[in-house]
Protein backbone atom coordinates (compact mmCIF):
# COMPACT_ATOMS: atom_id res chain seq x y z
CA UNK A 1 0.00 0.00 0.00
CA UNK A 2 2.97 2.65 0.91
CA UNK A 3 3.62 1.88 -3.09
CA UNK A 4 0.62 2.94 -4.01
CA UNK A 5 0.45 6.24 -3.49
CA UNK A 6 3.49 7.64 -4.73
CA UNK A 7 3.00 5.59 -8.05
CA UNK A 8 -0.37 7.23 -8.83
CA UNK A 9 1.22 10.80 -7.81
CA UNK A 10 3.72 10.10 -10.27
CA UNK A 11 1.17 8.53 -12.66
CA UNK A 12 -0.82 11.88 -12.52
CA UNK A 13 2.82 13.65 -13.13
CA UNK A 14 3.10 11.26 -16.33
CA UNK A 15 -0.09 12.65 -17.73
CA UNK A 16 0.70 16.03 -17.10
CA UNK A 17 3.89 15.59 -19.06
CA UNK A 18 1.74 13.68 -21.73
CA UNK A 19 -0.17 16.76 -22.37
CA UNK A 20 2.71 18.63 -22.68
CA UNK A 21 4.35 16.69 -25.18
CA UNK A 22 1.38 16.78 -27.12
CA UNK A 23 1.75 20.99 -27.15
CA UNK A 24 5.10 20.30 -27.94
CA UNK A 25 4.39 18.25 -31.04
CA UNK A 26 3.67 21.23 -33.10
CA UNK A 27 7.62 21.91 -32.89
CA UNK A 28 8.63 18.43 -33.29
CA UNK A 29 7.93 14.93 -33.32
CA UNK A 30 10.47 13.09 -31.48
CA UNK A 31 9.68 14.58 -27.70
CA UNK A 32 5.94 13.17 -28.68
CA UNK A 33 7.10 9.90 -28.99
CA UNK A 34 9.32 10.04 -26.59
CA UNK A 35 6.74 10.62 -23.82
CA UNK A 36 4.42 9.02 -24.86
CA UNK A 37 6.85 5.56 -25.30
CA UNK A 38 7.45 6.38 -21.33
CA UNK A 39 4.24 7.25 -20.68
CA UNK A 40 2.60 3.94 -21.68
CA UNK A 41 5.45 1.78 -20.36
CA UNK A 42 4.53 0.12 -16.67
CA UNK A 43 7.86 1.34 -15.38
CA UNK A 44 8.78 4.68 -15.86
CA UNK A 45 10.00 4.65 -12.11
CA UNK A 46 11.63 1.30 -12.96
CA UNK A 47 14.94 0.00 -11.33
CA UNK A 48 17.00 0.32 -13.72
CA UNK A 49 18.84 -3.42 -13.18
CA UNK A 50 17.97 -6.40 -15.24
CA UNK A 51 16.39 -8.91 -12.48
CA UNK A 52 14.16 -11.19 -11.07
CA UNK A 53 14.39 -13.48 -8.12
CA UNK A 54 12.86 -16.62 -6.76
CA UNK A 55 13.32 -17.12 -2.80
CA UNK A 56 13.33 -20.49 -2.19
CA UNK A 57 13.60 -21.73 1.12
CA UNK A 58 15.44 -24.98 2.65
CA UNK A 59 13.66 -27.99 1.45
CA UNK A 60 15.40 -31.33 2.44
CA UNK A 61 18.49 -33.24 3.20
CA UNK A 62 19.93 -36.01 0.94
CA UNK A 63 23.19 -37.61 -0.07
CA UNK A 64 21.60 -37.67 -3.44
CA UNK A 65 22.67 -35.70 -6.41
CA UNK A 66 20.49 -36.22 -9.68
CA UNK A 67 22.92 -34.25 -12.12
CA UNK A 68 26.29 -35.87 -10.89
CA UNK A 69 25.10 -39.56 -9.23
CA UNK A 70 21.62 -40.03 -11.20
CA UNK A 71 20.36 -43.23 -10.14
CA UNK A 72 22.46 -43.99 -7.20
CA UNK A 73 21.07 -42.75 -3.93
CA UNK A 74 23.91 -42.36 -1.35
CA UNK A 75 26.25 -41.83 -3.60
CA UNK A 76 26.81 -38.33 -2.88
CA UNK A 77 27.83 -36.33 0.02
CA UNK A 78 25.40 -34.42 1.56
CA UNK A 79 23.37 -31.76 -0.04
CA UNK A 80 20.72 -29.34 1.24
CA UNK A 81 18.14 -29.10 -2.06
CA UNK A 82 15.72 -25.97 -2.04
CA UNK A 83 12.89 -25.49 -4.66
CA UNK A 84 10.95 -28.35 -5.73
CA UNK A 85 10.45 -30.65 -2.86
CA UNK A 86 10.52 -34.18 -4.24
CA UNK A 87 14.57 -34.24 -5.59
CA UNK A 88 16.41 -37.07 -4.86
CA UNK A 89 18.99 -39.16 -7.02
CA UNK A 90 16.33 -40.69 -10.06
CA UNK A 91 15.08 -37.19 -10.20
CA UNK A 92 13.91 -36.49 -13.95
CA UNK A 93 12.52 -33.16 -15.45
CA UNK A 94 8.82 -34.95 -15.05
CA UNK A 95 9.24 -35.14 -11.59
CA UNK A 96 10.01 -31.61 -11.25
CA UNK A 97 6.90 -30.12 -13.20
CA UNK A 98 4.20 -29.87 -10.98
CA UNK A 99 6.19 -30.80 -7.74
CA UNK A 100 5.60 -28.68 -4.84
CA UNK A 101 8.17 -26.14 -4.23
CA UNK A 102 9.34 -24.00 -1.31
CA UNK A 103 10.66 -20.94 -3.76
CA UNK A 104 8.48 -17.51 -4.18
CA UNK A 105 7.43 -17.35 -6.68
CA UNK A 106 5.40 -20.95 -6.42
CA UNK A 107 5.44 -20.92 -10.16
CA UNK A 108 9.26 -21.79 -10.02
CA UNK A 109 9.30 -25.29 -9.44
CA UNK A 110 13.29 -26.45 -10.72
CA UNK A 111 15.72 -27.89 -7.81
CA UNK A 112 18.97 -26.25 -6.64
CA UNK A 113 21.23 -27.45 -4.06
CA UNK A 114 24.13 -27.15 -2.58
CA UNK A 115 26.64 -29.02 -0.29
CA UNK A 116 25.32 -29.27 3.07
CA UNK A 117 26.85 -26.11 6.04
CA UNK A 118 28.20 -28.10 9.11
CA UNK A 119 28.82 -26.00 12.36
CA UNK A 120 30.30 -28.67 15.16
CA UNK A 121 29.24 -31.19 12.81
CA UNK A 122 25.99 -30.12 13.16
CA UNK A 123 24.10 -29.08 10.10
CA UNK A 124 22.99 -25.35 9.45
CA UNK A 125 20.38 -24.17 6.89
CA UNK A 126 20.53 -21.25 5.27
CA UNK A 127 17.92 -18.66 6.88
CA UNK A 128 17.54 -16.81 3.46
CA UNK A 129 17.92 -18.70 0.01
CA UNK A 130 17.56 -16.19 -3.14
CA UNK A 131 18.33 -16.94 -6.65
CA UNK A 132 18.08 -13.90 -8.78
CA UNK A 133 18.52 -13.96 -12.49
CA UNK A 134 20.30 -11.07 -13.50
CA UNK A 135 21.47 -9.36 -16.77
CA UNK A 136 25.10 -8.13 -16.00
CA UNK A 137 28.40 -8.95 -16.81
CA UNK A 138 28.45 -8.71 -20.54
CA UNK A 139 27.44 -5.41 -23.10
CA UNK A 140 24.10 -3.77 -23.07
CA UNK A 141 23.23 -5.22 -26.57
CA UNK A 142 24.24 -9.02 -25.44
CA UNK A 143 21.63 -7.72 -22.25
CA UNK A 144 19.00 -6.84 -24.75
CA UNK A 145 19.73 -10.19 -26.33
CA UNK A 146 19.31 -12.45 -23.58
CA UNK A 147 17.15 -16.16 -24.13
CA UNK A 148 15.63 -18.37 -21.10
CA UNK A 149 17.01 -21.42 -20.25
CA UNK A 150 15.90 -23.95 -21.75
CA UNK A 151 13.82 -26.58 -19.40
CA UNK A 152 15.00 -29.65 -18.38
CA UNK A 153 18.85 -27.52 -18.30
CA UNK A 154 21.35 -29.37 -15.55
CA UNK A 155 24.33 -27.29 -14.85
CA UNK A 156 26.92 -27.11 -11.90
CA UNK A 157 28.75 -24.07 -10.82
CA UNK A 158 31.80 -24.00 -8.56
CA UNK A 159 34.36 -26.36 -7.78
CA UNK A 160 33.52 -29.01 -5.04
CA UNK A 161 36.89 -30.59 -6.00
CA UNK A 162 38.72 -27.23 -5.43
CA UNK A 163 41.88 -28.15 -3.54
CA UNK A 164 42.63 -24.38 -2.41
CA UNK A 165 41.01 -20.93 -3.00
CA UNK A 166 43.20 -20.94 -5.77
CA UNK A 167 41.00 -23.00 -7.83
CA UNK A 168 37.62 -21.85 -6.82
CA UNK A 169 35.13 -18.84 -7.42
CA UNK A 170 33.43 -19.34 -4.49
CA UNK A 171 32.56 -15.91 -2.62
CA UNK A 172 31.92 -15.82 1.36
CA UNK A 173 31.16 -12.58 3.30
CA UNK A 174 28.87 -11.38 5.68
CA UNK A 175 25.71 -10.05 5.70
CA UNK A 176 25.47 -6.24 7.89
CA UNK A 177 29.27 -6.15 8.19
CA UNK A 178 30.26 -5.15 5.17
CA UNK A 179 33.59 -4.15 6.62
CA UNK A 180 34.84 -7.96 6.81
CA UNK A 181 36.56 -8.51 3.33
CA UNK A 182 34.69 -11.41 1.29
CA UNK A 183 36.46 -14.36 0.90
CA UNK A 184 36.87 -17.39 -1.33
CA UNK A 185 36.70 -19.85 2.47
CA UNK A 186 34.89 -19.07 4.84
CA UNK A 187 35.34 -15.76 6.80
CA UNK A 188 35.00 -14.37 10.43
CA UNK A 189 31.89 -12.81 11.11
CA UNK A 190 30.82 -10.11 13.56
CA UNK A 191 27.97 -11.83 16.68
CA UNK A 192 24.52 -10.60 15.07
CA UNK A 193 25.59 -11.08 11.46
CA UNK A 194 24.89 -13.51 9.39
CA UNK A 195 27.48 -16.01 6.79
CA UNK A 196 26.71 -15.16 3.25
CA UNK A 197 28.06 -17.32 0.53
CA UNK A 198 27.50 -15.87 -3.12
CA UNK A 199 27.84 -18.11 -6.44
CA UNK A 200 27.83 -17.13 -9.89
CA UNK A 201 26.80 -19.59 -12.52
CA UNK A 202 27.91 -19.26 -16.13
CA UNK A 203 25.73 -17.20 -18.91
CA UNK A 204 26.49 -18.23 -22.00
CA UNK A 205 24.82 -21.62 -23.45
CA UNK A 206 26.23 -23.61 -26.63
CA UNK A 207 22.75 -23.81 -27.78
CA UNK A 208 22.34 -26.98 -28.15
CA UNK A 209 22.69 -29.66 -24.82
CA UNK A 210 20.69 -29.32 -21.97
CA UNK A 211 23.50 -31.12 -19.95
CA UNK A 212 27.36 -32.41 -20.59
CA UNK A 213 29.69 -34.96 -19.29
CA UNK A 214 31.24 -32.78 -16.99
CA UNK A 215 27.95 -30.83 -16.21
CA UNK A 216 29.35 -28.05 -16.84
CA UNK A 217 31.30 -27.24 -20.21
CA UNK A 218 27.66 -26.70 -22.21
CA UNK A 219 27.74 -23.33 -20.51
CA UNK A 220 30.71 -21.11 -20.50
CA UNK A 221 31.49 -17.69 -18.65
CA UNK A 222 31.52 -14.19 -20.74
CA UNK A 223 34.62 -13.36 -22.27
CA UNK A 224 35.52 -9.44 -22.64
CA UNK A 225 31.79 -8.76 -21.72
CA UNK A 226 30.52 -10.98 -24.66
CA UNK A 227 29.61 -14.55 -25.15
CA UNK A 228 32.51 -16.35 -26.97
CA UNK A 229 31.96 -18.10 -29.88
CA UNK A 230 31.31 -21.74 -28.84
CA UNK A 231 28.62 -20.53 -26.56
CA UNK A 232 26.95 -18.04 -28.24
CA UNK A 233 23.61 -17.80 -26.31
CA UNK A 234 23.32 -15.17 -23.52
CA UNK A 235 20.87 -16.60 -20.73
CA UNK A 236 20.38 -15.19 -17.55
CA UNK A 237 23.40 -15.24 -15.00
CA UNK A 238 21.78 -17.32 -12.44
CA UNK A 239 23.36 -15.98 -9.10
CA UNK A 240 23.14 -18.12 -5.92
CA UNK A 241 22.95 -15.86 -2.57
CA UNK A 242 22.63 -17.78 0.56
CA UNK A 243 22.67 -16.06 4.34
CA UNK A 244 23.48 -19.04 6.83
CA UNK A 245 22.59 -17.88 10.86
CA UNK A 246 26.02 -18.73 11.88
CA UNK A 247 29.00 -16.08 12.68
CA UNK A 248 32.12 -16.17 14.69
CA UNK A 249 34.97 -18.44 14.26
CA UNK A 250 35.24 -19.78 10.67
CA UNK A 251 37.59 -23.13 12.27
CA UNK A 252 34.16 -24.53 13.46
CA UNK A 253 32.60 -24.96 9.68
CA UNK A 254 33.10 -27.04 7.16
CA UNK A 255 31.03 -27.91 4.26
CA UNK A 256 29.90 -31.81 2.87
CA UNK A 257 32.73 -31.33 0.29
CA UNK A 258 35.34 -29.72 2.51
CA UNK A 259 36.56 -26.26 3.28
CA UNK A 260 34.92 -23.31 2.69
CA UNK A 261 36.27 -23.04 -0.91
CA UNK A 262 34.58 -26.36 -2.67
CA UNK A 263 31.18 -24.38 -2.12
CA UNK A 264 29.39 -25.14 -5.48
CA UNK A 265 25.33 -25.05 -6.75
CA UNK A 266 23.62 -27.76 -8.69
CA UNK A 267 20.38 -25.80 -10.87
CA UNK A 268 17.83 -28.34 -12.91
CA UNK A 269 15.58 -25.75 -14.09
CA UNK A 270 12.14 -26.50 -14.38
CA UNK A 271 10.13 -22.89 -14.48
CA UNK A 272 7.59 -23.37 -17.02
CA UNK A 273 8.81 -21.98 -20.39
CA UNK A 274 6.17 -19.27 -20.57
CA UNK A 275 6.85 -18.08 -16.90
CA UNK A 276 10.71 -17.48 -17.76
CA UNK A 277 9.95 -16.26 -21.19
CA UNK A 278 8.03 -13.37 -19.86
CA UNK A 279 10.68 -12.64 -17.18
CA UNK A 280 13.53 -12.38 -19.39
CA UNK A 281 11.19 -10.16 -21.34
CA UNK A 282 9.77 -7.74 -19.25
CA UNK A 283 13.18 -7.62 -16.84
CA UNK A 284 16.32 -8.51 -18.60
CA UNK A 285 15.91 -7.34 -21.61
CA UNK A 286 14.83 -3.86 -21.10
CA UNK A 287 16.79 -3.87 -17.91
CA UNK A 288 14.70 -3.93 -15.16
CA UNK A 289 14.43 -4.68 -11.48
CA UNK A 290 11.32 -7.37 -11.21
CA UNK A 291 9.54 -8.81 -8.62
CA UNK A 292 8.87 -12.15 -7.64
CA UNK A 293 5.93 -12.27 -9.76
CA UNK A 294 8.34 -11.25 -12.37
CA UNK A 295 6.35 -7.47 -12.95
CA UNK A 296 8.56 -4.00 -12.47
CA UNK A 297 9.26 -2.94 -8.47
CA UNK B 1 41.17 -52.60 -35.67
CA UNK B 2 38.04 -53.42 -33.65
CA UNK B 3 38.97 -57.39 -33.66
CA UNK B 4 42.65 -56.38 -32.32
CA UNK B 5 41.16 -54.43 -29.33
CA UNK B 6 38.55 -56.91 -28.72
CA UNK B 7 40.34 -60.10 -28.52
CA UNK B 8 42.72 -58.69 -26.11
CA UNK B 9 39.94 -57.06 -23.86
CA UNK B 10 38.27 -60.22 -23.59
CA UNK B 11 41.31 -61.97 -22.16
CA UNK B 12 41.83 -59.30 -19.70
CA UNK B 13 38.35 -59.52 -18.57
CA UNK B 14 38.85 -63.49 -18.06
CA UNK B 15 42.32 -62.91 -16.46
CA UNK B 16 41.22 -60.03 -13.85
CA UNK B 17 37.91 -61.94 -12.92
CA UNK B 18 40.77 -64.67 -12.17
CA UNK B 19 42.49 -63.19 -9.90
CA UNK B 20 39.31 -61.10 -8.20
CA UNK B 21 38.01 -62.77 -5.34
CA UNK B 22 34.64 -61.42 -6.84
CA UNK B 23 35.02 -63.53 -9.61
CA UNK B 24 31.96 -65.99 -9.45
CA UNK B 25 29.41 -65.64 -12.30
CA UNK B 26 29.97 -67.16 -15.86
CA UNK B 27 27.86 -64.69 -17.74
CA UNK B 28 29.79 -62.04 -16.54
CA UNK B 29 33.07 -62.74 -18.78
CA UNK B 30 30.71 -63.72 -21.33
CA UNK B 31 29.13 -61.10 -23.29
CA UNK B 32 32.06 -59.36 -24.55
CA UNK B 33 32.30 -55.65 -24.30
CA UNK B 34 32.16 -53.66 -27.45
CA UNK B 35 35.21 -52.39 -29.30
CA UNK B 36 33.95 -49.99 -30.61
CA UNK B 37 33.83 -46.92 -29.08
CA UNK B 38 30.02 -45.61 -28.87
CA UNK B 39 29.27 -42.19 -27.48
CA UNK B 40 26.96 -41.98 -24.65
CA UNK B 41 23.88 -42.63 -26.39
CA UNK B 42 24.29 -44.45 -29.75
CA UNK B 43 21.79 -44.90 -32.02
CA UNK B 44 20.96 -48.62 -32.26
CA UNK B 45 22.76 -49.88 -35.15
CA UNK B 46 25.90 -47.90 -33.55
CA UNK B 47 25.94 -51.26 -31.39
CA UNK B 48 28.38 -53.36 -33.18
CA UNK B 49 27.72 -57.02 -34.52
CA UNK B 50 28.41 -59.06 -31.05
CA UNK B 51 25.16 -57.38 -29.73
CA UNK B 52 26.20 -57.57 -26.32
CA UNK B 53 26.99 -54.36 -25.03
CA UNK B 54 24.66 -51.48 -25.89
CA UNK B 55 24.24 -47.64 -25.21
CA UNK B 56 25.61 -46.59 -21.64
CA UNK B 57 23.43 -44.56 -19.52
CA UNK B 58 23.51 -41.82 -17.22
CA UNK B 59 23.67 -43.96 -14.25
CA UNK B 60 26.35 -46.32 -15.56
CA UNK B 61 28.56 -43.31 -16.18
CA UNK B 62 28.25 -42.00 -13.20
CA UNK B 63 28.90 -45.14 -11.30
CA UNK B 64 31.83 -46.38 -13.04
CA UNK B 65 33.31 -43.14 -12.35
CA UNK B 66 32.56 -43.36 -8.46
CA UNK B 67 33.69 -46.87 -8.45
CA UNK B 68 37.25 -45.47 -9.82
CA UNK B 69 37.58 -42.60 -7.41
CA UNK B 70 36.71 -45.20 -4.52
CA UNK B 71 39.21 -48.00 -5.49
CA UNK B 72 41.88 -45.10 -5.90
CA UNK B 73 41.20 -44.08 -2.32
CA UNK B 74 41.34 -47.23 -1.28
CA UNK B 75 44.29 -48.56 -2.42
CA UNK B 76 46.87 -46.14 -0.65
CA UNK B 77 45.01 -47.41 2.34
CA UNK B 78 45.82 -51.52 1.66
CA UNK B 79 49.46 -50.34 0.26
CA UNK B 80 50.02 -49.70 3.78
CA UNK B 81 48.76 -52.98 5.36
CA UNK B 82 52.19 -55.40 5.23
CA UNK B 83 54.30 -52.81 6.78
CA UNK B 84 51.89 -51.58 9.50
CA UNK B 85 50.99 -54.93 11.08
CA UNK B 86 52.56 -58.59 11.05
CA UNK B 87 48.98 -60.37 11.26
CA UNK B 88 48.28 -62.95 8.49
CA UNK B 89 44.91 -62.55 8.62
CA UNK B 90 44.58 -59.12 8.00
CA UNK B 91 47.48 -59.32 5.48
CA UNK B 92 45.18 -61.77 3.66
CA UNK B 93 41.62 -59.80 3.92
CA UNK B 94 43.87 -56.94 2.52
CA UNK B 95 45.14 -58.58 -0.34
CA UNK B 96 42.28 -60.25 -1.17
CA UNK B 97 40.40 -56.80 -1.33
CA UNK B 98 43.46 -55.00 -3.10
CA UNK B 99 42.92 -58.07 -5.67
CA UNK B 100 39.63 -57.12 -6.12
CA UNK B 101 39.44 -53.46 -5.98
CA UNK B 102 42.60 -53.70 -8.90
CA UNK B 103 40.74 -56.28 -11.03
CA UNK B 104 37.22 -53.71 -10.92
CA UNK B 105 39.56 -50.69 -11.51
CA UNK B 106 40.92 -52.44 -14.76
CA UNK B 107 37.10 -53.00 -15.82
CA UNK B 108 36.15 -49.81 -14.45
CA UNK B 109 38.87 -47.53 -16.92
CA UNK B 110 38.18 -49.92 -19.50
CA UNK B 111 34.71 -49.24 -20.42
CA UNK B 112 34.86 -45.84 -19.43
CA UNK B 113 37.06 -46.08 -22.39
CA UNK B 114 34.53 -47.87 -24.42
CA UNK B 115 31.87 -45.08 -23.28
CA UNK B 116 34.05 -41.92 -24.15
CA UNK B 117 33.34 -40.31 -20.82
CA UNK B 118 36.06 -38.99 -18.51
CA UNK B 119 37.97 -41.80 -16.23
CA UNK B 120 37.00 -39.41 -13.09
CA UNK B 121 33.74 -37.39 -12.19
CA UNK B 122 34.99 -33.08 -12.12
CA UNK B 123 32.23 -32.34 -9.88
CA UNK B 124 33.15 -35.31 -7.11
CA UNK B 125 34.67 -33.48 -3.90
CA UNK B 126 37.44 -35.10 -2.13
CA UNK B 127 35.09 -36.49 0.84
CA UNK B 128 32.57 -38.23 -0.80
CA UNK B 129 30.93 -41.30 1.66
CA UNK B 130 32.96 -43.99 2.53
CA UNK B 131 36.16 -42.49 1.43
CA UNK B 132 39.35 -42.15 3.74
CA UNK B 133 40.78 -38.53 3.97
CA UNK B 134 43.93 -37.57 3.74
CA UNK B 135 44.29 -37.02 7.56
CA UNK B 136 42.33 -40.41 8.62
CA UNK B 137 45.23 -41.87 6.27
CA UNK B 138 47.94 -39.83 7.76
CA UNK B 139 46.43 -41.53 11.20
CA UNK B 140 47.13 -44.99 9.64
CA UNK B 141 50.58 -44.14 8.52
CA UNK B 142 51.77 -43.92 12.16
CA UNK B 143 49.65 -46.66 13.71
CA UNK B 144 50.48 -49.96 14.57
CA UNK B 145 48.71 -53.15 15.94
CA UNK B 146 45.23 -53.13 17.54
CA UNK B 147 44.83 -49.76 17.10
CA UNK B 148 45.99 -50.13 13.16
CA UNK B 149 43.43 -52.90 12.97
CA UNK B 150 40.49 -51.05 14.45
CA UNK B 151 41.35 -47.86 12.37
CA UNK B 152 41.64 -50.31 9.37
CA UNK B 153 38.56 -52.24 9.65
CA UNK B 154 36.39 -48.60 10.42
CA UNK B 155 37.70 -47.33 6.95
CA UNK B 156 37.31 -50.96 5.43
CA UNK B 157 33.51 -51.54 6.55
CA UNK B 158 32.66 -47.72 5.46
CA UNK B 159 33.91 -48.48 1.81
CA UNK B 160 32.58 -51.75 1.08
CA UNK B 161 29.35 -50.71 2.47
CA UNK B 162 29.11 -47.77 0.06
CA UNK B 163 30.69 -49.75 -2.71
CA UNK B 164 28.12 -52.54 -1.65
CA UNK B 165 25.39 -50.06 -1.53
CA UNK B 166 25.73 -48.02 -4.81
CA UNK B 167 26.73 -50.85 -6.82
CA UNK B 168 23.46 -52.33 -5.99
CA UNK B 169 21.33 -49.15 -6.69
CA UNK B 170 24.10 -49.36 -10.25
CA UNK B 171 22.74 -52.92 -11.15
CA UNK B 172 19.21 -52.17 -10.65
CA UNK B 173 19.71 -48.51 -12.68
CA UNK B 174 22.10 -49.28 -15.33
CA UNK B 175 21.31 -49.80 -19.07
CA UNK B 176 24.80 -51.15 -20.09
CA UNK B 177 24.79 -54.83 -19.79
CA UNK B 178 28.85 -55.00 -19.25
CA UNK B 179 28.25 -52.47 -16.68
CA UNK B 180 25.63 -54.02 -14.32
CA UNK B 181 27.36 -57.20 -14.87
CA UNK B 182 30.12 -55.51 -13.17
CA UNK B 183 28.05 -53.75 -10.74
CA UNK B 184 26.71 -57.15 -9.51
CA UNK B 185 30.41 -58.93 -9.55
CA UNK B 186 31.17 -55.80 -6.89
CA UNK B 187 28.09 -56.15 -4.61
CA UNK B 188 28.51 -59.96 -4.83
CA UNK B 189 32.87 -59.88 -4.15
CA UNK B 190 31.55 -56.75 -1.88
CA UNK B 191 29.24 -58.84 0.42
CA UNK B 192 31.74 -61.33 0.62
CA UNK B 193 34.63 -59.42 1.70
CA UNK B 194 32.01 -57.47 4.19
CA UNK B 195 31.52 -61.10 5.81
CA UNK B 196 34.96 -61.62 6.06
CA UNK B 197 36.05 -58.81 7.48
CA UNK B 198 33.19 -59.21 10.19
CA UNK B 199 34.89 -62.63 11.42
CA UNK B 200 37.97 -60.49 11.78
CA UNK B 201 36.35 -57.60 13.42
CA UNK B 202 32.41 -57.71 14.47
CA UNK B 203 31.17 -54.89 13.43
CA UNK B 204 29.91 -51.55 15.85
CA UNK B 205 26.35 -52.20 16.83
CA UNK B 206 25.88 -49.09 19.45
CA UNK B 207 28.19 -46.82 18.81
CA UNK B 208 28.58 -46.16 15.09
CA UNK B 209 30.94 -43.61 14.41
CA UNK B 210 31.94 -43.35 11.02
CA UNK B 211 30.42 -40.13 8.85
CA UNK B 212 28.38 -43.08 6.46
CA UNK B 213 26.96 -43.76 9.47
CA UNK B 214 26.07 -40.27 10.39
CA UNK B 215 24.17 -39.62 7.54
CA UNK B 216 21.40 -41.96 7.47
CA UNK B 217 20.74 -41.01 10.87
CA UNK B 218 20.77 -37.52 10.10
CA UNK B 219 18.42 -38.33 7.18
CA UNK B 220 16.06 -39.83 9.54
CA UNK B 221 16.12 -36.64 11.87
CA UNK B 222 15.33 -34.35 9.20
CA UNK B 223 12.28 -36.89 7.98
CA UNK B 224 10.83 -36.84 11.41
Amino acid sequence: MDRAAPLSAIRSRLRLASAIGALLALLGTYIVSTTARADAAPGINAIRVAEFPADCTYSHRLPDDPIIFPGLPGASHMHSFFGSTVTNAHTTLPDLVNSPTTCNPRVDVSSYWVPTLYNNNVPVEPTIATFYYLGEGVRADVVAQTQPFPLGLRLVAGNARAAGPGESIARWSCLHAGHVPPSKNFVNCPAGTMLESYLDFPQCWNGRDLDSPDHKSHLAYPVNQACPATHPVHVPKLRQVLRYPVSGDPSRFRLASGPGYTMHGDFFNAWPVEEMSRRVRDCIRPVIKCGHDGRPI
Amino acid sequence: MRVSVAVPSTLLIAVLLAAGCSAGSPQVAGPSPASAPPPVAPTSEAVPPQGSSGPFGATDIAWLQLTVAMAERLLPVLDLVPARTTDRAWRRLAARVEASHRADLARSHRLLGVSGAPATNPHEGHDMPGMVTEDELATLRSATGKTFHRLLAGHLRAHLSQSVRIAAAAQRGGIHPATTALAAAVVRGGTTELARLDRLDRPPIATPTAGIAAEPADRDAQAA
